[in-house]
Order: structure tokens, then C-alpha cells, then sequence
């Protein structure tokens, strides 16, 4: 019984989303937690399902702006009647600072990586637009994030990402948090030139080799863990 | 042993030197002046550069991950390769094949006339002095000054010092018959005899792609030659953002060389019309220049870093005048440069210039002025209150990231038109010749006619149904569709010509920013588009716009066609109105202190007005009762 009613709710999510229908998309959110469906699977299963389906359409140049944007305000019509009931250790996925450089206010791609990366589970902290580079910092330590996403559309602005650069190395964060970096005048050739970790070309490969980055930081948070662990242990017998 | 220069032919040109290996092939095409495309500057990003090495392709690195991105595996076989990613180390032949070759750029500079009273800063009067004796003994300066001021009553003026050196040879060799040509108060030249019809200006539009230069006689206020170049700063950044960005990157001699590389082109264009008119540069007065505000501080060596910052401030608003040899202007050795002021943000002289062209601070009437380009800017309303803004519409009309997008030059396609119950579909090209590619106005036709002929939707869409049906449309590399313009065998380049789903959304996205802001300013005028009385379209490509197409594509707010007026390029036209007369300088003042600057990235509506904008012609038909109504006799709407 269960399966099949879940699988039906994640289907009509996934399509409310692809349709940019922001009713049914409340509608297929308020089902799932009167059935006792985890809410967070409704949204992975379901909401980020459909959102997945528009980033390829959106890459196939099929759906464009518009359509893009209504799929989003569906998703989060849905996130915001599931979020509250999702529980904190669902959540744990990982947390990303998000903003457009200092000296720059073009947010539309910015927004559609938030977009991106909300559907994908990660919890997005938006600073903005025109974000000062110690900014991005300070609110990373602050929420203990893996990952600064910082965007510029362009080309005097690119040198704000080498400041949080800078400021991440001066303060020894450099592998505590990872940089992915993304806009039209952004390149991997910049991204070499000023050390960040990651390039995204668009948002849905920003949001893949976010999940890379987010994974190498908590892979060798578990090393370090089980390492303690080993230590504390050889000690004790000692 | 390494330090053996070897030897690079291109082809068709026959231009051949030697350079040391490891020369990118685009290095020694502007060494030798060969035109190679190069859109985006020499980056690898525009992939316009395709070039065949014929010979020494041993000796050429792989291709790099850009050149994957723009070479097929048919193109990398056949020895094609991007000129600006390779580097040769062998003695080499590379034929620059017709599709990357620049060509020779139309280059518009024809205008709005508009008739003024020539009343320029720059004049000549003529004198015969009394040599003197020992009853009347005073100086040079002063016997001069004296009889300007009897003959033709003048005061107050000054003689500048460089001058006053040579006064008493001068005087003397002319036998005391004189003219001198004097730029406001100042003395600036003593010649011999009578030169006073010998008084020339020079105005300049100082545009980031196109420069235009028109020698003007000031007596009698008319153009006596005209000349254009494509601005030489192209190679240094493709678009003023990334200019900019090399002088932030490499300090005060990177800001030097922009400079020197516009001066140069400007010069060019001095000579060649003193050449055509039979006027010698000495007798070049008076300069003005017209320009955005990127213009205005490449030209004048203005540190530009904290302009191309949000909230970009200019450095200086006001018009200023600097002597034109500091700039290195070929012109009188003493003659002056002024440069007309600008507005805020990035919008500059060039917007002065155009608000003064078509008057708006003199109409009674709420007019709209549009002026297209890689900038766009919306200027609207009357005498009492006019507002501007500037919305990045992108190179798109330009012909870059359009997949066969071209600058307006011999073989572009510049109009098209498709039957919509055949789908025949027919093209002209610039100077009729075999099309190589599709420029700015034939890349506002196609939506249009794309758009009538069902082949796309109102989102941009192209119609899975239409695809089946016909042979001119069907998937391309990257899987989406395209339109076939001009056949292979049509075509001046070898393959067909087309216009691809990804071009479209590029096109959507430019033509959405200038017509969101448009909303957005009668918005805030708390206007609709039935109060606008004209339109006015300027712009470099403006006078070859089908107004038609743009208003089907939903260019700018739709206005009756009767209402609407293409007035080409009115920032030459207010460039040369600000050369022969002060009354223009002190109007373009008035323009440049009254007219209000709105920043639309800090409006609220920005956005979602953008987004509605993306639509064909937009996502309210509402706004476009015309192209409803048509597309609907068409069947194409819901």
C-alpha cells in the first residue's frame, strides 16, 4: 500500500514542478504528510525529481527563463509546507554560503543555482548581491558551511573571488571550506588563476560538483574522526 | 638551434614574415595585418578565428579544451584549428578561410541632420596692423590686441605663452597681415595673411566598436569629409567591461595603451579626411567627442576601475576641455579638445548627444528615445521631466554567441523573410554576395519570422510539429533544433546556414533587457505606451532595422509604425553639433545636469518585467494588441 501511494505523490510533485503549477505542488506536499510519507524524501523523490528534469530541459535550451522560474516557485510552494517537518539530521546534507561578488548585482543565475541546490537538499545560505569578500567568510565560519558559491556576471568583478580567496587562506580555512565559483565572465582558466576548487559552467554543474566537494569535506572529516577515535583508544590501553 | 625564427605564409593574403616559434597563429596575422576574426579579443571564446594550417601542423600544440569546444571532429581533421589557441614551431601556411575574415565592415556614420546656426568656439579674424615707430611704440602683444579689438571688438583675450615666443617673427614675416584664430578667449594662432576661411573642426563619435570622424568647416558649420574605423581597442577587450579590466589588472601603462590605441584610430581618420578635402591637420581647430562613459575615461586616461564597480560613479559628469596635443591628437599644435559631458553611470556624451539630436528637453510631448547597441539606452519623456537608463542588452545584435552571428560586413545576411504556409524562405545579403553569415538586423527578422511562420512559439520554442514537416528544420550537434536560412549550396561558407534554438534564447535575453527597461521607466513615469507621442530608434544598426520584425519580436513598447522614427547615429549627429556651436555645449550641459539617471538593477520590478519581456513578443499580449491580433489571424496564439 504504502509504496505505491508514495511513488504516485512523488510523481505528481515531480510533475507540478515541471509544469510550474504551484497549486498542485501544495497540493502533492499537504498528501505526503497526511499519508505519513518522509517529507524529506517528497522532496528529494519528488520536488528535486522534477527539478532535475527542468535543469536538463533548461540545458537543452527547451525551457528557458520563464519557465524556469515557475518551476522554482512550485518547488518552493512545496518546500515550504515540507521543510518544517523535516527533521535535523535529514538535513545534514550540507550547508553552502551563495552569493553575487561585491561590485557586481546580476542575481538571476545566482538564484537558479539556489534554486538548484535547494532542490538537491543542501541548506543555501543567500547573502545577495554586491557581497563584500570578508563577508562570505565571516557567515561561513559562522554556519560552519562547506562550501562559499559566489557568482559575477562581469569582468572587473572577477577579482572580488580572489579576495575570499585571500581572506579563506589568511585564515588557514582553505580546507575546511571549499570555493566553487561560476558567471559569464568566469572560467576555469580563473578559477586556476585564483585557486578556487570549482568551476560551473551552468547550474546544474555547479550543483554536481558541489555535491563532489561537500563529499571530499565530509569524507575526510570521518577519516579525522575515526583517527581520534583510534588514538583515544591506543591511549587508553596504554 | 631554439632561437631560429621560422616562417609564416597566410593565405589568400600572401603576407609572410618570420617569428619566433611558439607565435600564435592570431599573433601573426595582426603582426602582418592580416584580418583574422576575433570577436572576443583573442580569449578562445568566441570561436570565430577558424583557420587551416596547411602546412606545419606537426609542429602545432593539441588542440586546448577551448578549441574542442568550437572544432568538430570533421573540422579537426581537416587541419582547422582556432588562430588565437595555436602555436606554430615550424615554418607554416595557414589559409584564413572567408567565414573568419573580418571583410570590410559597413561602417555606419550617416546620421540625423538637424540644422543649427554655426556659432563655434574656434574663429579666425583677420588684421593689418600698423608696424610701429617711435610715436607708437607698444608691444607686439599688445598692437595685436588692439586691433582686434578695433577691427572686430574684441577683449579680454589672452595670448598663450608658446605663442607670444614666435609673436615678433611672425608678425614681422607677414608684413603685419595677420590672422588669428582664437578658441574663446585665447589666441592660439598668428598666420600670415588672410586664413579666415581656412577654419576647420573635427568631431568625433568615440564608440566601443565603431569610430566615426567628420571634418566640418566652422564658418559655415558644414561636414566637408567624413571617415570611420572599427576602434582600435578591440584586440586589448571586445567589450568596454573587459577593457576596463585589463587597465584594473595591469595598472596605468595598460590605461595608457587603450588610450594610445583609440588616439591612433582617431588620427587615421583625421588624415584620411584631410586628405579627402584637401585640408591640412594645422588647420584643425577645435575637436569634440562624444562617448559612454567607458569611452569618455579610456580616451581621456581616466582611472576607470572604480566606475566598472557597483554603484559605478563616473569620474567626471561635466564637459572638459584639454588642449589636443596632450591627448596626442593630430591637430593645430595648440587647438583644443573638449569632450561633451555625460550622464551618469555608463551612460555618457553619446546619450547627451542623441537626447539633443532628436530635442527632447524642448518637446512639449512625451517622446521615447531608444538607442540599440551592446548598451542600450531608454530615455523618456519631455521639457519637464526626462529619465534614462541603460540596460546591458548584450552582443547579441552584434552577431556574437548566435552560432553564424556576424558584424554587419560584405556576405551578411541583413533581412530575411519566410512564407508561412511553404516555409520559402528568402534572404538578402550586404553587397549581394554569397552569405557567410547572419548580422543584427537579419537576426531580428528571424524570431519574427520564425515567429509568424509557427516555426517557434511566443516562449522562443521551436515546434516539435513543424520539425517533422519540413527539411529546414532538424537537430543539431548538441541536441536541440535549428532553422535552415540558407542551404549548403547557397551558402559562401560550405554549409548551411542557420539559426539555432540556443541563438534565439540569446536573442530573447537581449531584446528582453531593453524592452524591460522601457516598462520600467514609463512605469515610473506612471505612463503607459499610449502616451507616447514618437519613438525615436538610434543606433548604430538602427536605420537597418525592419521596425516591423522589431515589433513583433517585442523589441520596445509598440508604438504605431507612423509613430516611429529611425534617426541612425545621433551621437555623431551631436558631436558635430557641439563642434560648430556654443549654444549646443552649454544645451548638452543642461541635458547632462537635468536628465535623471534611474539604475533599473536596483529596481523591484526589474526582474520579473525581464522575465515577462523574454516572451515573443511579450508575455502580456495585452501590451501588443498589434502583433496579437496579427499572430492570431496567423493561428498562433492559444
Amino acid at each position: 500500500m504504502g509504496k505505491d501511494k508514495a511513488e504516485t505523490i512523488f510523481k505528481k510533485l515531480a510533475k507540478a514542478v515541471v509544469l510550474g503549477d504551484t497549486e498542485v505542488a501544495e497540493e502533492g506536499a499537504q498528501e505526503a504528510l497526511t499519508e505519513g510519507i518522509s517529507p524529506y524524501d517528497a522532496v528529494i523523490r519528488g520536488l528535486a525529481e522534477g527539478m532535475k528534469t527542468v535543469g536538463e530541459k533548461y540545458e537543452q535550451k527547451e525551457y528557458f527563463l520563464p519557465e524556469m522560474l515557475l518551476s522554482a516557485d512550485a518547488m518552493y510552494a512545496g518546500l515550504n509546507i515540507l521543510t518544517p517537518h523535516i527533521k535535523s539530521k535529514d538535513k545534514m546534507k550540507g550547508k553552502i554560503v551563495l552569493g553575487v561578488v561585491e561590485g557586481d548585482i546580476h542575481d538571476i543565475g545566482k538564484n537558479i543555482v539556489k534554486t538548484m541546490l535547494t532542490a538537491a537538499g543542501y541548506e543555501v545560505i543567500d547573502l545577495g548581491r554586491d557581497v563584500p569578500a570578508a563577508e562570505f567568510v565571516k557567515k561561513a565560519k559562522a554556519e560552519g558551511a562547506q562550501v562559499i558559491a559566489m557568482s559575477t556576471l562581469m569582468t572587473p568583478t572577477l577579482m572580488s573571488m580572489k579576495s575570499v580567496e585571500d581572506k579563506l587562506d589568511h585564515e588557514g580555512l582553505k580546507d575546511k571550506v571549499k570555493t566553487i565559483i561560476g558567471g559569464g565572465s568566469v572560467s576555469e582558466e580563473w578559477r586556476d588563476n585564483i585557486g578556487s576548487d570549482a568551476f560551473g559552467k551552468d547550474a546544474l554543474e555547479a550543483v554536481d560538483k558541489i555535491k563532489v566537494l561537500i563529499n571530499s569535506i565530509m569524507a575526510a572529516a570521518e577519516a579525522m574522526k575515526k583517527e581520534e577515535k583510534r588514538e583515544n583508544s591506543e591511549r587508553h590501553q596504554d | 638551434m631554439k632561437d631560429t625564427k621560422i616562417e609564416v605564409v597566410f593565405q589568400p593574403h600572401g603576407n609572410r614574415s618570420e617569428f619566433p616559434p611558439g607565435t600564435t597563429i592570431m599573433e601573426a596575422a595582426k603582426k602582418l595585418g592580416v584580418d583574422i576574426s576575433s570577436l572576443c579579443g583573442g580569449k578562445g571564446t568566441c570561436g570565430k578565428c577558424k583557420v587551416k594550417v596547411q602546412e606545419g601542423t606537426e609542429g602545432l600544440n593539441p588542440p586546448t579544451e577551448r578549441e574542442l569546444k568550437h572544432l568538430s571532429q570533421e573540422e579537426l581533421q581537416s587541419a582547422l584549428r582556432l588562430a588565437c589557441e595555436t602555436k606554430l614551431t615550424l615554418p607554416s601556411i595557414i589559409f584564413v578561410p572567408e567565414r573568419s575574415r573580418i571583410g570590410r565592415q559597413r561602417l555606419q556614420t550617416e546620421g540625423l541632420k538637424v540644422p543649427i546656426k554655426p556659432n563655434p568656439l574656434a574663429r579666425k579674424y583677420h588684421v593689418e596692423l600698423q608696424p610701429p615707430t617711435l610715436h607708437d611704440a607698444k608691444s607686439d602683444e599688445d598692437r595685436l590686441l588692439q586691433a582686434l579689438d578695433e577691427k572686430h571688438g574684441l577683449s579680454g583675450l589672452v595670448v598663450d605663452y608658446e605663442l607670444v615666443k614666435n609673436l615678433p617673427i611672425i608678425l614681422r614675416d607677414a608684413g603685419w597681415n595677420v590672422s588669428a584664430a582664437i578658441f574663446m578667449n585665447s589666441i592660439i594662432a598668428v598666420e600670415s595673411g588672410d586664413t579666415t576661411d581656412r577654419c576647420f573642426g573635427f568631431a568625433v563619435d568615440v564608440g566601443s566598436t565603431k569610430l566615426a570622424g567628420f571634418l566640418m568647416d566652422l564658418n559655415t558649420g558644414k561636414v566637408v569629409a567624413v571617415a570611420a574605423r572599427m576602434n582600435p581597442q578591440i584586440p586589448l577587450g571586445e567589450d568596454v567591461l573587459s577593457r576596463i579590466t585589463y587597465a584594473m589588472i595591469n595598472g596605468p601603462s595598460a590605461l595608457n595603451e587603450l588610450h594610445q590605441a583609440v588616439v591612433s584610430g582617431i588620427n587615421e581618420m583625421i588624415h584620411e579626411c584631410c586628405n579627402k578635402a584637401n585640408v591640412k591637420t594645422e588647420e584643425i581647430y577645435d575637436l569634440s567627442f562624444v562617448g559612454n562613459t567607458a569611452m569618455q575615461m579610456l580616451f581621456l586616461n581616466l582611472w576607470p576601475q572604480y566606475t566598472a564597480l557597483s554603484p559605478y560613479p563616473p569620474v567626471l559628469r561635466r564637459g572638459i576641455d584639454v588642449p589636443a596635443s596632450k591627448l596626442g591628437l593630430h591637430s593645430h599644435q595648440r587647438a583644443n579638445a573638449h569632450y561633451v559631458p555625460v550622464i551618469g553611470g555608463f551612460v555618457g556624451s553619446d546619450s547627451v548627444a542623441d537626447l539633443m539630436a532628436v530635442d527632447m528637453l524642448h518637446s512639449k510631448n512625451f517622446i521615447m528615445d531608444i538607442d540599440i547597441g551592446t548598451n542600450t539606452e531608454i530615455a523618456i519623456g519631455n521639457k519637464d521631466l526626462t529619465m534614462i537608463a541603460s540596460c546591458a542588452s548584450g552582443p547579441a545584435f552584434e552577431g556574437m554567441e548566435v552560432k553564424y552571428g556576424m558584424r554587419a560586413s560584405t556576405g551578411a545576411i541583413e533581412k530575411i523573410s519566410i512564407e508561412p504556409d511553404t516555409l520559402e524562405t528568402h534572404f538578402r545579403t550586404i553587397e549581394d554576395a554569397k552569405p557567410i553569415g547572419i548580422c543584427g538586423s537579419g537576426l531580428i527578422d528571424a524570431p519574427a519570422e520564425l515567429l509568424k511562420a509557427g516555426v517557434i512559439d511566443t516562449t522562443g520554442r521551436f515546434s516539435k510539429k513543424i520539425a517533422k514537416e519540413t527539411r529546414r528544420v532538424r537537430k543539431t550537434q548538441q541536441g536541440w533544433y535549428e532553422y535552415i536560412i540558407a542551404f549548403k549550396n547557397e551558402s559562401g561558407i560550405d554549409t548551411d546556414i542557420t539559426i539555432t534554438q540556443a541563438d534565439i534564447r540569446e536573442l530573447q535575453k537581449a531584446k528582453a533587457a531593453m524592452r524591460a527597461g522601457a516598462e520600467i521607466l514609463l512605469k515610473r513615469m506612471s505612463r503607459t505606451k499610449d502616451d507616447i507621442t514618437k519613438l525615436f530608434v538610434a543606433g548604430a544598426f538602427g536605420n537597418y532595422i525592419d521596425p516591423e520584425s522589431a515589433r513583433t519580436i517585442g523589441m520596445y513598447p509598440e508604438v504605431p509604425l507612423e509613430k516611429t522614427q529611425f534617426v541612425g547615429n545621433t551621437a555623431g549627429t551631436g558631436s558635430r553639433m557641439c563642434l560648430i556651436s556654443k549654444e549646443m555645449r552649454e544645451y548638452a550641459e543642461k541635458i547632462s545636469s537635468s536628465v535623471r539617471y534611474y539604475e533599473l538593477a536596483v529596481d523591484p520590478d526589474f526582474q520579473s518585467e525581464y522575465i515577462k519581456a523574454t516572451f515573443l513578443p511579450h508575455k502580456d499580449l495585452n501590451r501588443q494588441p498589434i502583433v496579437a491580433e496579427m499572430l492570431r489571424k496567423l493561428e498562433r496564439t492559444e
